[in-house]
């Protein structure tokens, strides 16, 4: 319970105008647009990349995969788990462009596990390891794994240096070979902090958010919010790139920590959105008709007064709804996005004690949810609850199909997730 | 190179004589940099290996990406997927079309149509498919179609570019045909031999693409 009192202690002083907060995302509708193998039909798996808690199994992270094809006889149930034999924070992961490949890492170490999902989608193993990025870009935290053509540009979360906020953006080829490093702009309204990045090809654009860097995330939360310095230390900005350049054109006021970055798939629609965790709002980034990129607030995610926390979004692939997962009450919202420029809630549920990441599939029929945030900022008790649910969706209700208990199996905290598909692979 | 974009700009309006899809290309919908405003970074080694010329002798593959700067693509001539490898044969007759007209790009860029299908793209097959393109008019741009002899000798290749290859049967017809399933990936390799540029569908336009040859030829001044 020791937790449950810090986040009370966290909301109020968010009240009184402290910050705090972070998280993650992405499922098939939010793919990089590079990636062109989308399952567009039925998904065989869930993979999820959980992290290790010490005690519990091999207490090491490990990618989980999870049946989730109602046909199978194993539906629901995990099939394969491969750790990494460490225990690093483990957070998001991203697929190759080629989709042969999931890119993982955690938030408290420099190393990169690069799995092999194309040989047998069911059994992802650990194909390379990549434990340069300190020593080749100064970068600490790799969270983003953003595919580009032959390449991985992977978002950090923070600097080996000084363990801070200010961060950068890594280029790696498909073989794991560092190629160059981009600086998070601290000049110009830039605070340097890194948190996601998604591109517009057509538009030749880069969006990127902030965060904040491994002294913040890694202290245990009811430390954190008791140091005023501290809760300073969290990012205010997006930014916009040129992509083909990889320099940055605008930078954008965005306050209270902008995470997750999704662009409407819609070939008509010309906007990115995203939401702020610490002041709970939605921000739409377009382009005005001059042709110059704005950002502006155009929507509050439940009573911002309560802190609900925004943590993940998912856009649906006409771009017209989104999820929002809080943290704090653990409720799964959807907003119609008719009109971007304001959003409406239209259904909220309760869908965990805590919850975290949330993937629909891309005909929006089935939504995933995890529950684990980061270690130190998990709820403690009895509403640690840390699991992979699966809901149906019929644009009324969700209606939870499955649940895998990951305390139960001995698995660790369940965080980001990603689809995967026999038929893509041919197997 | 001002006269070879407003030459583009026309090729791009008024598809190509020789393009096998006439349709015209979609315009770029911003304004790339400028050539030399941005580095093109190393991003990996060209792969080398035996392939196939149209005559059917082989040769080493760096033979046709050392020297000159190399605009590589994978195809397959039966391939019929518009985002697909036709997207990249308007691209690079667009292009072509531009460097023609500009001499000073002249014997400094070369094309080459690399098969990933040995079993039916012969060199005969390749021929067929070059059509009047293979033939060297003088006009300071070689266009090189080549494939190999056999999967084993493609898949150093393609492994090496990264150019991922399914092979998948649709059976949408009623009768099963066999159909490589593939991301297109267009390669932009230095003199040197290194890739400095990997274009998808989704960002292959001649106007970046001739930008990128530009910057590459700017480094060497």
């Amino acid at each position: 319970m020791a937790h449950h009192r810090d986040l009370r202690i966290t909301a109020m002083l968010f009240v009184a105008g402290a910050a705090f907060i972070g998280a993650a995302g992405a499922d098939e509708t939010c793919n990089s647009p590079y990636i062109s193998k989308l399952i567009k039909g039925q998904e065989d798996f869930v993979y999820v990349w959980a992290l290790g808690v010490e005690g519990l199994g091999d207490g090491s992270d490990k990618l989980v995969t999870v049946d989730v094809n109602p046909k199978s006889k194993s539906y629901g149930k995990v099939i394969h788990m491969v750790s990494t034999g460490a225990r690093v924070e483990a957070h998001h992961m991203g697929f190759t462009d080629d989709r042969r490949q999931i890119w993982a890492g955690g938030l408290a170490d420099n190393r990169i596990w690069v799995f092999d999902i194309a040989t047998d989608p069911a059994k992802p193993k650990i194909v390379r390891t990549i434990a340069d990025l300190g020593d080749k870009s100064g970068y600490l935290g790799p969270h983003t794994y953003y595919a580009m053509p032959g390449r991985m540009l992977v978002q950090a979360l923070s600097n080996v240096k000084d363990k801070g906020g200010v961060t950068g953006m890594a280029l790696y080829n498909n073989k794991g070979q560092f190629i160059a490093s981009y600086a998070m702009p601290t000049q110009g309204g830039g605070d340097g902090y890194g948190y996601d990045l998604a591109v517009n090809p057509k538009k030749n654009v880069l969006l990127t958010s902030s965060f904040a860097g491994y002294a913040n995330y890694m202290r245990p939360l009811g430390e954190l919010v008791k140091d005023g310095e501290a809760m300073k230390k969290f990012g205010n900005t997006m930014v916009a790139w040129d992509l083909k350049a990889m320099k940055p054109k605008k930078i954008f006021s965005v306050p209270g920590a902008p995470l997750e970055i999704r662009w409407s798939l819609n070939p008509k629609d010309n906007w990115a959105i995203t939401a702020t965790a610490l002041t709970a709002k939605l921000w739409l980034v377009k382009q005005d008709g001059k042709g110059e990129w704005t950002a502006g607030e155009v929507g509050t995610i439940g009573d911002p007064a309560k802190i609900p926390l925004p943590v993940d979004i998912s856009i649906t692939r006409d771009g017209r709804g989104l999820w929002v997962n809080t943290f704090m009450d653990g409720k799964t919202r959807y907003f119609d996005l008719s009109n971007p420029e304001a959003p409406k809630q239209t259904y909220e549920k309760a869908t965990g004690k805590q919850v975290n990441m949330i993937s629909q599939s891309w005909d929006g029929k089935r939504v995933y949810i995890t529950s684990s945030l980061l270690a130190n900022w998990d709820k403690g008790g009895a509403d640690n609850e840390q699991f992979l649910r699966g809901f149906a969706w019929d644009g009324k209700e969700l209606v939870q199909k499955f649940e895998v208990d990951f305390t139960k199996e001995k698995l660790g905290r369940a965080h980001h997730m990603k689809l995967g598909s026999k038929a893509l692979h041919g197997t | 190179m001002i006269r070879a974009l407003a030459l583009l700009a026309g090729a791009l309006a008024a598809p190509a004589p020789l393009a096998h899809h006439p349709e015209p290309l979609p315009a770029l919908e911003y304004a790339p940099p400028p050539p030399g405003s941005y580095v093109l970074h190393r991003i990996m080694r060209a792969p080398d290996g035996p392939v196939l010329g149209l005559d059917g002798r082989s040769r080493p593959l760096s033979r046709y990406t050392r020297g000159q700067i190399t605009l590589l693509g994978f195809i397959y001539t039966t391939c019929v997927d518009p985002e697909g490898c036709p997207l990249a044969y308007r691209v690079f007759d667009a292009l072509k079309e531009a460097i023609v007209a500009n001499t000073a790009l002249h014997a400094k860029v070369r094309f080459v149509t690399l098969s990933f299908d040995p079993a039916r793209d012969t060199p005969e097959a390749m021929r067929h498919y070059a059509g009047s393109r293979a033939v060297d008019k003088g006009g300071g741009l070689r266009w090189y179609f080549l494939t190999t002899g056999s999967a084993r000798a493609l898949m150093p290749l393609v492994e090496g570019f990264g150019q991922d290859v399914r092979v998948t049967v649709d059976r949408s017809s009623g009768r099963p045909r066999r159909e490589l399933s593939h991301v297109l990936k267009v390669f932009l390799i230095d003199r040197a031999g290194d890739v400095r540029e990997i274009y998808s569908s989704n960002f292959l336009h001649p106007q970046v693409v001739l930008n990128d040859i530009e910057t590459l030829l700017m480094e060497e001044r």
